[in-house]
């Protein structure tokens, strides 16, 4: 891989990096704080390959055997793999398929007590993750008989017949370390495809055994749903994370 | 997608294929008369050997069918995350790896780095502290450091101990395990111990051979100044180490499919078994060391040692790590340092999370 080919890949990758940015796809990839380690790597790539072009631009007339000097090994030229999967492909974010294979998260009990709910404004909109987190530890069921609003996606699933579950991920750094959080939505006559993002108006059903101590090997925080609206504006388009 | 347009001036690329092929001096000498009668032709040609790839992409993506089963999406969403992800590390690694080709020069380091390995290895450890990334980034920083003649051991040392004991990774342990602080501190010790008697394992073992040279083969161009050689050595580091990243990639995606989580669920009650099982888990899904805490805590059905297992062998051995170690060390290296290194990851862990957790 001579001056030439790197310049080129450099080039490309750094523009790609920067549609990306700019367009917020970005966000389908990897959490949104990675957001500026990602403008300074790709800010550096479009630098170093303008200059590497403009050096052997200038190699070429000075010296037209100098491109054999720099290699670097072939090996290099996959890295434009995941560019071209980008563009034939053009993957999204993580969903029910994603959901199938990852063991949903449980929250860990943590010292910090719940704040107070505001009901004040109108039905309060929470996290899937504080959602599941207040119906499994929050001894003072800041959850219990109150609406609030949910908003995820649609996975269906046969241990949930009448209805589905309301998923967001929980994705750390990247999409591959995504753990679904899911909340059983129970209550629902519609039939809605995998993958659709709603807003849902959910009451906590109330469980016979607290959460935290069942042991079976796969439940769910259930609710009861109120009212549903297909997302028209997911937060899968720009500057707004489709996770959690 | 607007990336099929190439900025570089058309004749500027070249097929390689003639190029390449420096063997012997006066063959190179006849490559180079004879590329003047069919040069034209070639260069006519050049972009399209990047060009096409990316036509035929947008061309395919139209043929939805094919390409849109859920599964492929996923995997490909996969794929795209872990080489999107380790890109900023990546480039943090080898601009200091071309800084350190630039400025640390063999006197520098002999009359910095300490003569006896006894000392040279903690030292590198410790000096672990202060690189903050993860594991892709290490891998061509420890090729260079070995080139301007640090001693292999403490090289290695480090190559271990930065993506496991930093600041980044520690504080999002921390943040991972809330209220669980000895977890951190576990994985603190366990890693640190661990990249020390690997170090201390290959001083002893003192076999040089076994290591390639990163510059092997390469001529050292001293003559366009600092800046020069400094993006050099970072562009050519870049697309080495870049390139086994998304061998690794590839791999990572693709089991991340294949092991379907039955087999997770199925050894949750064994300690045995699960210490085992995330040792494989670490070394088989490739995630990165800033963000295998975040996994790990969210696999509670689990006991505390055999995730720290899973938090320790993650940043030293994984599969997109052994690609790189075999593009940077060369493959016998690899071949001998992977299970060693896993080995006395999963000893040190294990040891310590009895003696802490």
């Amino acid at each position: 891989m001579n001056r030439v080919g790197r310049a080129a890949v450099m080039l490309t990758l750094g523009f790609t990096m920067a549609r990306l940015l700019w367009t917020g796809a970005f966000g389908w990839f990897i959490q949104q704080r990675m957001q500026i380690p990602l403008l300074i790597a790709t800010v550096v790539l479009l630098i170093m390959g303008v200059y590497e072009a403009v050096q052997a631009t200038e190699e070429e007339t000075k010296d037209p055997e100098s491109r054999t000097r720099s290699t670097a090994p072939k090996v290099g030229w996959l890295m434009i793999l995941p560019l071209l999967v980008i563009v034939s492909v053009q993957p999204v974010g993580l969903g029910a398929a994603a959901a199938d294979r990852v063991e949903n998260f449980t929250p860990v009990e943590t010292e910090s007590r719940f704040d107070e709910l505001d009901f004040s404004q109108g039905v309060p909109e929470l996290r899937v993750l504080d959602f599941v987190d207040r119906a499994i530890w929050d001894d003072d069921g800041s959850l219990n008989g109150q609406t609030v609003r949910l908003e995820g996606l649609v996975v269906n699933d046969p241990d949930v017949p009448d209805g589905f579950l309301l998923t967001r991920f929980l994705v750390s750094c990247c999409a591959a370390d995504g753990v679904p959080i899911q909340v059983a939505i129970q209550g629902v006559s519609e039939n809605l495809v995998n993958d659709t993002w709603v807003v849902a108006d959910v009451v906590l059903i109330e469980p016979d055994v607290p959460y935290r101590e069942n042991d079976a090997d796969r439940w769910f925080v259930n609710a009861e749903l109120q009212s549903l609206t297909i997302d028209l504006t997911p937060p899968t388009d720009a500057y707004e994370s489709p996770y959690e | 997608m607007s990336v099929v347009s190439i900025q570089i001036p058309h004749d500027e690329i070249l097929a390689d294929a003639g190029h390449q092929t420096c063997g012997l001096e006066h063959d190179h000498d006849h490559d180079h008369q004879h590329d003047h009668g069919d040069g034209k032709k070639k260069r006519a040609y050049g972009p399209l050997v990047l060009v096409a790839p990316f036509l035929i992409a947008v061309l395919i993506r139209n043929q939805y069918d094919a390409l849109g089963s859920a599964d492929f999406r996923l995997w490909s969403t996969l794929f795209v995350s872990v080489s999107i992800q380790a890109l900023p590390f990546l480039v943090l690694g080898v601009v200091v790896s071309g800084l350190i080709a630039v400025f640390v020069s063999p006197e520098l380091v002999e009359k910095f780095v300490p003569k006896s390995n006894k000392l040279a290895v903690p030292s590198a450890g410790l000096a672990g502290l202060a690189l903050p990334g993860c594991e892709c980034g290490s891998v061509p920083i420890a090729g260079r450091l070995v080139d301007a003649g640090t001693p292999p051991a403490a090289a290695l040392t480090f190559l271990l101990a930065a993506p496991a004991i930093n600041p980044v990774v520690m504080v999002s342990t921390a943040v991972a395990f809330q209220g669980q602080g000895t977890m951190v501190l576990a994985r603190f010790i366990a890693s640190l111990a661990c990249a020390m008697l690997v170090g201390t394992w290959w001083a002893r073992r003192n076999d040089e051979s076994l290591i390639k040279s990163m510059t092997a083969g390469e001529e050292h161009a001293h003559d366009g100044g600092r800046l020069r050689s400094f993006v050099d050595v970072a562009s050519k580091d870049l697309f080495h180490a870049g390139g086994y990243l998304v061998v690794g990639s590839l791999a990572a995606a693709t089991l991340q499919l294949v092991v379907p989580r039955s087999v997770i669920n199925a050894v949750s009650g064994s300690e045995w078994q699960s210490v085992l099982i995330f040792a494989a888990l670490a070394v088989l899904l490739s995630i990165c060391s800033e963000a295998d805490a975040f996994v790990a805590a969210g696999l509670p059905q689990f006991s505390m040692s055999s995730r720290l297992v899973f938090l320790v062998v993650g940043p030293v051995i994984d599969l997109k790590l052994v690609a790189m170690h075999a593009g940077v060390f060369g493959r016998r290296f690899a071949l001998v340092f992977a299970p060693i290194v896993l080995g006395v990851a999963v000893l040190c862990a294990v040891v310590v999370g009895q003696v802490l957790l």
